[in-house]
């Protein structure tokens, strides 16, 4: 059986693009605040059925309901951040965890009760749609996820080190006590930077729509690999998050020459024990390593 | 002296009525209690919200011709029907068959739906020895462990597995497909997937004349990419391509299939094919798909027939398997009372564990159970065709059209 691996390879890069998309939000809100946003999973979900209701009964285009979408979340973040999250910023983590566990619980019941268990899929003009490459099938949509993915790796690098904002945050993130003392608002930062990684979760949300059936339950799986990409990148950093993406997305993908597809999770896995017990700044912390050396 | 031996006498004439066997055809037996716990809210609640209507539309059916005839009281009794919501959660589902045993008191117990659910339940029915009917579990597995108060009016999957070999065996005997004929198979890495799988190798191994298996791979639920699968599937350059998936990973996988301009003589993906979510979701990507199912609203007999109308009637919907299966349930159980003449639940269990119901509106039209409870007609498969439609393509009985074998390539 000779597997098409220029095939496999160009497919688990499309993909590493949609595993960044949904991992930014993670990294940018543990490395500024330092708490594990277990509500992730459900934004990523909101997000869906938000793409749904804009795409499906609003008829908007699949590729620029997102520029509507993210600024919602945005707000959503922030002020979750300011009313709620703030509130257990200097508790003990299990609160902060607890709390947002508690919130995904909610998001997920609210989706039951607004839409129902029933699984919904967004088909569109460009669902289905390919173009060959080199004797390779690239779905549009996937194509468009990957494109995504790398704009909002720039954008996110140009915020992050030319803007005052983004360098507060970076300040934030390094030392808040420090950041006060010069005159940074660190709770509006936090804020900022919560709302941030709450839009980022959406607009994974909206483009994973345009490629998988979701219901209230989605994102489950796609938080644990978030988690392992975000160890694997380093937790912090946004390019770690997208060298991480694409390390997990190919090694995926090459393990299934060897080891059975049902398998593919555990390899995320071991990766994510085998990262935190080898190089526990992740691949960021490696490439680090090796400039200053 | 004489007046208080009367007395006690009178006493004791009394008291044996009341409690040596037979005892029960002096109480006063106002209602026949059925209960149920069905996924209401929850992953479940769409499966769930169809079993409830089904249920409600058969007790109401039942109790407006006065109830169930049971020979033992001389008289109808009319049904209570109790439905808890499980939130589609294993425990919850535990919980409340307990406490429709035990607090509610029912005199039998409807089934839910959904593998997982009814695997962690039906241990509360043969606990207490309450007879329990469900149209919503065709593990094979679940009917394994041998119980006794267990019945399930549902063909187990690995029959469903059967049924689609030997559609296809029909099918190379009337030229239109190869012999022997590749096969891909793969299936969600749970008991209903290798359950399917196992079907599909038990025939393969049966007819190597017929099958060669050229892939067989389990795959975890919730595919977040289908694309190394998909690429083993083309490299094993197989001519069918069978799979077992739930709708979700059905609607992801076969998306990326047709991205990625795969082709196989016949697809089927178990049991999944004409939803309309699927449908919707597919498009023309869709159409030609086989499916198997325990029911469908186009079977032209009269009693699927007539169920199609009532439950498009009541419930301004198309009647689809689940709702069928369901208020069949609550047939079989009505016929079980009144054959054990009853409420003795022992006497009911025996009446299932002999039933021989005909006029059904299962596939095959007659409900009888094999020793582990379980039915074991076949199922009724169908095609996706261009424009939304579905024909039934087998057994001949129920057919409808003839199949279109190879799927046309586009």
């Amino acid at each position: 059986m000779t597997i098409d691996l220029p095939a496999l390879l160009v497919s688990a890069t499309l993909l590493a693009g949609l595993y960044a998309t949904m991992s930014y939000g993670l990294a940018l809100i543990y490395g500024v605040m330092k708490i594990v946003n277990l509500a992730h999973a459900g934004v990523m979900m909101w997000g869906a059925y938000v793409a749904f209701v804009f795409i499906v009964n609003l008829g908007a285009n699949p590729f620029l309901a997102p520029l509507f979408i993210v600024p919602i979340f945005f707000v959503f973040g922030m002020l979750l951040q300011r009313y709620i999250v703030r509130r257990v910023m200097f508790a003990p983590p299990i609160s902060s965890l607890l709390l947002l566990f508690g919130m995904w619980l909610i998001m997920q019941n609210i989706s039951y009760l607004l839409f129902s268990g029933d699984t919904r899929a967004i088909t569109t003009k460009y669902t289905l749609m390919t173009f060959q490459a080199g004797g390779i099938s690239i779905s549009i949509n996937r194509l468009v996820v990957f494109f995504v993915g790398i704009l909002a790796l720039v954008v996110l690098r140009q915020f992050l080190g030319r803007t005052y904002m983004g360098k507060a945050i970076r300040a934030t993130s390094q030392d808040g006590d420090a950041s006060k003392l010069v005159g940074i608002n660190t709770d509006r930062v936090m804020e900022i930077a919560f709302g941030m990684g709450i839009a980022l979760a959406s607009l994974a949300g909206s483009l994973m729509a345009l490629i998988f059936a979701f219901d209230p339950d989605f994102g489950r799986s796609h938080l644990l690999k978030g988690f392992c990409i975000v160890v694997l990148g380093g937790l912090e950093s946004v390019v770690g998050v997208a060298l991480g993406s694409l390390v997990l997305a190919i090694a995926e993908a090459l393990s299934v020459l060897w080891i059975m597809p049902a398998m593919q999770d555990f390899v995320s896995f071991a990766l994510l024990v085998i990262v935190l017990v080898a190089m526990p700044g992740g691949m960021a912390g490696l490439v680090g390593k090796f400039k200053r050396n | 002296m004489k007046s208080l031996g009367i007395f006690f006498l009178t006493f004791l004439f009394l008291f044996g009525l009341l409690t040596l066997p037979g005892g029960e055809v002096m109480a006063q037996t106002k209602e026949i209690i059925m209960g149920a716990a069905l996924p209401i809210t929850g992953g479940q609640s769409r499966e769930g919200g169809y079993f409830k209507k089904a249920y409600e539309l058969a007790v109401k059916e039942i109790n407006d011709g006065g109830g169930i005839l049971v020979k033992g009281y001389g008289k109808k009794i009319p049904i209570k029907l109790i439905i808890y919501d499980d939130k589609s959660d294993n425990t919850t589902s535990v919980q409340l068959y307990e406490k429709l045993v035990t607090e509610d008191k029912v005199h039998v117990l409807l089934g839910g739906y959904g593998t997982p659910l009814i695997t962690a339940h039906t241990v509360v029915a043969e606990k207490y020895r309450v007879p329990y009917v469900n149209g919503g579990g065709a593990t094979g597995a679940i009917y394994q462990r041998g119980m006794k108060y267990i019945f399930c009016i549902l063909s187990s999957v690995e029959k469903l597995a059967h049924t689609l070999m030997d559609w296809m065996a029909l099918e190379q005997d009337a030229g239109k497909l190869k012999k022997p004929v590749r096969i891909a198979l793969m299936g969600e890495n749970t008991s209903h997937g290798k359950e399917f799988r196992q079907g599909v190798l038990d025939r393969i191994k049966a007819a190597p004349a017929r099958f060669q298996v050229v892939m067989d791979e389990p795959f975890e639920m919730n595919l977040k990419d289908a694309d190394p699968l998909l690429q083993k599937v083309k490299a094993a350059k197989a001519e069918v391509y069978l799979a077992d998936a739930r709708l979700a990973d059905y609607t992801t996988m076969h998306r990326r299939y047709t991205e990625m301009r795969l082709y196989h003589l016949v697809v089927s993906y178990g049991p999944r094919g004409g939803e309309k979510a699927a449908r919707d979701a597919l498009g023309t990507a869709s159409d030609y798909i086989i499916s198997c199912n325990w029911w469908h609203k186009d079977i032209p007999t009269a009693a699927a027939k007539t169920f199609a109308d009532k439950y498009a009637k009541t419930y301004n919907e198309p009647a689809e398997w689940f709702p069928a299966t369901a208020y069949e349930t609550v047939r079989v159980m009505v016929k079980a009372i009144e054959d054990a003449g009853s409420l003795d639940k022992a006497k009911i269990r025996d009446a299932l564990a002999k039933m021989d119901m005909k006029n059904s509106l299962v596939v095959g039209g007659r409900v009888w159970f094999k020793p582990n409870g379980q039915i074991d007609n076949d199922y009724v498969m169908m095609q996706n065709l261009p424009g939304g439609k579905v024909a039934l393509i087998y057994p001949k009985e129920v057919a409808t059209a003839k199949a279109i074998v190879p799927i046309p390539q586009k």
